[in-house]
């Protein structure tokens, strides 16, 4: 019992996301279920960060260090700014009952992953994070686009998936063990090196890194904005966490494991960034840059625990702006000229804009900074020069199109734009996430603290 | 605790940039009064640091403070006669920039505020001492110059703001390795504790190498100074005057503040490449500047010959041609500040930097041509005014060092190219009869003096007792010898 109260925050957030489906029925209220879900999932955020770290427990399925436990804070509280902001906002024409529920399933997945440490738990929790996020990719169903998109996303995920857990049955047969803590014994022979890349073949899918990128920049494209906001973000955090958490399982297996992640950074890096470029659809631009982001993420990865450390920080400074960039693509529309003349309309949140397209690019003193600054101090301890060189290039290339957005925002010209209403919850999710961008990076240091994060 | 003098210098700009933003353009009048009493107040600061400044105290008013302990970044400020030079320098030319562009009608609040941030990330990084501190303010200057040129510039400044952003984007990133490298060496941001630490000289080449793009793209040395002609034709004359004036010093800054005592064996190494570079700065800068036909131009490839002679005199690592080169900083500061500003404020009148469509300026406008003339005589290096202090010492100090005479030779003759350049322009613009465009044009307002004559104040008096201003560089740079190992 005591085990179970460890787990207060998911059982809260699962709590809610049922709550949420019939919230809306017995208030009455179109939008209930957000405005009861956001305030539950802060409060599960707090626990969670009360709880604190603990050693295994479901006889070690579970463990909450501290990666695992600032993990489960940001994805609570990430949940939580993005409900806030559906709270006022809604989601486009479709009831938002059945997506705040829905997205709240997918935290308890990725609050899960993030302490996971069996490879069953793994699997279930992955899939649990992942496939309300096909539901809402196609939340607009009639949309064939966006079915389309979905339907891609839904085919890939799964085929993915399924390699993954084909590695997974790999490294059971060779340790005899589900448990992260055998993995060590998946030697380096060709059956164990087929099970780490098949293993890894999965996560990178999740994490939309190169080459298995392909179905990001469609499927978010025909999502509704606020559902890319999500499923863009809060699950990708998990997935850096599991990712972390497995290379540091696997570690002593001949350097296949670095080479694997070396490759997939250096081609996520370069596709990401070099096909971000040219897009006019924010959606589609934010995916290619989170396909780049996810380059940073794995070269962190790939530099020992330090660098797995600094790819979970990063992977948050990474998802906290790109969720508000997608929510104001969600009220202002995601063509880029859509966003034109906003420094005129909406100058508070133009500003706003300013900080987190900053923190995206690195500039100090974002969190956007920190994550790089930690990032390429392990891997430059780990002796990566050189994929350190080609990603600060492509950090100044990715300055190239966020300032497309900005470009639009400040000194684009638009004359038929509508005057978004006024949303206080929108607006407090907005200020949230942008104190966040901000705080994180200047006041890195009490946070770090807190969380025991080193680097 | 002592009263923190510095941080206040540095940050009491931000405090005034989020109260005029904040009283908006509605009120901009009050808006742009406060922005030149904040900018006043903070230049009056550092008139009173200067005065209880001990020139040979080495580094002063230190205020350190663990911002980051887990990865060691502390919040540690400091100045020395050299950064004193330069913050003198920034908040200087932010309160006369402010009054020069007094009556700006586009959006003021958002210009005001944006030279008061400008004005944060300048004095900030010349008093930063730990080097994450440094990278922090070395990049917010981008945010604001990028939105004073992409706002208030010519018809390509969307190109040109992107422009000046992306290279010096580029040089940064490599500086930014280059700081964790040195981190990863030595376990320390600190910039003052990493001199003398002795690191390894191969190591030393390749961090060298890194900070050498972060700096020589901000200076800029030739080839890397194409952003530079385009930023400041596209820019309005207060950002250009902020941006020849103190940011491009920002670069050859960090050569002397971190390039040269840290990486003193690299440095060594790297001397003769610099000072062939910096002499073709010199002469390409010089030849390129007679070839314009716009006056704004003219005035920035002058400033890539300029700041030529500041990296010839680093490359010389002699106590000459250091000072020289800060001299030549502080110098370039001033008469380019004044050069752009009269360039600004000739095209207010006229509407046009063409050359050949502006003339007469002596006749019709006798104070404006009589100022251009003089701002021309101390860019071209005159004896006398300040602009030939820093030339001759970092000549003389290069003819004292290793560096092959051809390179100096070289650099000798972008003097004359200079003296070429500038005569014929005040040639053609100050004499001759009037043209079209200059008849009937109203001669400089008591404002526009006003902004000019501290400078010209400046020129004379650093041009004719150069002690004013060596008496702070030159214990500086010494310093900056001395951690080299007495090279």
């Amino acid at each position: 019992m005591s085990e179970l109260l460890l787990l207060t925050p998911e059982l809260l957030v699962l709590f809610g996301a049922l709550l949420a489906l019939f919230a809306d029925k017995i208030t009455g209220h179109p939008r209930a279920a957000a405005h009861i879900a956001a305030p539950l999932s802060v409060v599960a955020a707090l626990v969670a960060a009360l709880i604190g770290t603990r050693g295994g427990i479901f006889a070690g399925m579970l463990a909450l260090d501290n990666v695992s436990v600032f993990a489960r804070v940001a994805i609570a509280l990430l949940l939580a700014f993005w409900l806030h902001w559906v709270s006022g906002r809604g989601t486009g024409g479709e009831r938002s009952a059945e997506a705040v529920a829905l997205a709240m399933l997918s935290a308890v997945g990725g609050m899960l992953m993030a302490s996971a440490r069996d490879l069953i738990v793994l699997f279930i929790s992955l899939e649990l994070s992942t496939m309300p996020a096909y539901v809402l990719m196609g939340y607009r169903r009639g949309d064939a686009r966006g079915l389309e998109g979905a339907l891609k996303y839904f085919l890939l995920s799964m085929l993915t998936s399924l390699i993954m857990l084909y590695g997974l049955s790999f490294a059971y047969g060779i340790s005899g063990s589900t448990a992260y803590a055998d993995l060590g014994a998946v030697d380096a022979g060709t059956l164990g090196q087929l099970a780490i890349a098949f293993v890894l073949v999965g996560l990178f899918a999740k994490l939309s890194a190169a080459p298995f990128h392909y179905w990001t920049p469609d499927a978010y494209a025909g999502a509704p904005a606020s559902s890319v906001a999500y499923v863009s973000t809060v699950p990708k955090i998990a997935g850096v966490v599991a990712l972390v958490q497995l290379v540091a399982a696997f570690a002593g297996n001949g350097g296949t494991i670095t080479v694997v992640l070396l490759v997939g950074s250096l081609l996520s890096m370069l596709v990401g960034n070099l096909a971000a470029y040219p897009q006019t659809d924010l959606r589609r631009l934010m995916a290619y840059s989170g396909v780049a982001h996810s380059g940073y993420i794995l070269l962190a990865a790939a530099a020992g625990s330090a660098g797995g450390t600094a790819a979970v920080f990063y992977a948050v400074a990474y998802a906290v702006p790109s969720m508000a960039i997608m929510l104001l693509g969600s009220e202002e529309g995601t063509a880029l000229d859509d966003l034109a003349g906003l420094a005129a309309r909406r100058p508070a949140i133009a500003w706003a804009s300013v900080v987190w397209l900053l923190s995206l690019i690195g500039i100090p003193p974002m969190v956007g900074f920190f994550g790089k600054l930690t990032m390429f101090t392990a891997a430059l301890d780990h002796g990566l020069v050189w994929i350190v060189a080609v990603a600060v290039t492509m950090s100044v290339v990715s300055a190239g199109y966020y300032f497309k957005v900005l470009r639009s925002v400040f000194f684009g010209e638009r004359l038929d734009a509508r005057r978004a209403t006024r949303s206080t919850p929108a607006v407090i999710a907005y200020a949230a996430l942008t104190v966040v961008t901000l705080a994180l990076g200047v006041l890195a240091s009490p946070v770090l603290e807190f969380f025991g994060l080193r680097f | 605790m002592d009263f923190p003098l510095l941080t206040v210098i540095v940050f009491l700009p931000l405090l005034g940039a989020a109260v005029v933003a904040l009283l908006g353009n509605a009120r901009a009048v009050a808006g742009r009064v406060v922005a030149a009493t904040v900018a006043v107040v903070d230049l009056a600061l550092v008139a009173w640091l200067a005065s209880r400044f001990d020139v040979d105290g080495g580094m002063q008013f230190v205020e350190k403070l663990t911002w980051v302990p887990q990865v060691g970044i502390t919040y540690h400020l400091a100045i020395d006669g050299m950064s004193l030079a330069m913050v003198a320098l920034s908040a200087l030319l932010t309160v006369l920039a402010i009054v020069a562009s007094w009556k700006t009608e586009k959006n003021p609040a958002l210009w005001f505020s944006m030279l008061l941030l400008l004005e944060v990330g300048m004095n900030g990084v010349f008093v930063a001492m730990d080097f994450v501190l440094f990278y922090v303010f070395w990049e917010l200057v981008l945010v604001p110059m990028y939105f004073l040129i992409a706002t208030w510039g010519g018809p390509r400044r969307q190109y040109a703001a992107v422009k000046f952003f992306l290279y010096t984007l580029f040089g940064s990133v490599f500086m930014l390795v280059g700081i964790i490298a040195l981190y990863l060496q030595t376990g320390t941001f600190n910039i003052l504790e990493m001199a003398g630490a002795g690191l390894d000289p191969k190591f030393q080449w390749w961090v060298f190498a890194a900070f050498f793009l972060g700096f020589a793209v901000k200076v800029p040395v030739f080839p890397l100074h194409t952003w530079l002609p385009d930023a400041h034709v596209e820019a309005p004359t207060a950002a250009s005057v902020l941006l020849a004036g103190v940011l491009l010093k920002m670069g050859s800054y960090g050569f002397l503040r971190i390039s040269l005592p840290i990486l003193p064996d690299a440095a060594a190494e790297w001397s003769t490449f610099i000072a062939a570079l910096a002499a073709i700065s010199i002469v390409y800068g010089a030849a390129v500047a007679f070839a314009q036909t716009d006056m704004k131009k003219l005035v920035a490839y002058s400033s890539v010959s300029h700041m030529g002679f500041v990296m010839l005199g680093i490359a010389s690592m002699t106590p000459e041609g250091l000072n020289g080169a800060v001299a030549v900083m502080f110098s370039h500061g001033v008469v380019t500040g004044m050069l752009f500003f009269l360039v600004g404020m000739v095209y207010d009148r006229t509407h046009t930097r063409m050359i050949a469509e502006v003339s007469g300026l002596s006749s019709q406008v006798p104070v404006a041509g009589g100022l251009l003339a003089f701002a021309s005589f101390a860019s071209l290096g005159l004896p006398g005014l300040s602009g030939f202090v820093g030339e001759f010492l970092s000549l003389v100090g290069a003819w004292a060092s290793d560096i092959p005479v051809g390179w100096v030779v070289l650099s000798a003759i972008g003097v004359l190219l200079a003296a070429a350049y500038m005569l014929w322009l005040v040639q053609r613009v100050v004499l001759g009869s009037p043209s079209a465009a200059v008849s009937g044009i109203a001669d400089l307002s008591a404002r526009e003096v006003a902004v000019l004559l501290p400078l010209v104040a400046l020129t004379l008096i650093v041009g004719l007792y150069w002690d004013s201003l060596l008496r702070f560089t030159d214990p500086a740079v010494r310093s900056i010898l001395a951690m080299m190992g007495g090279a």
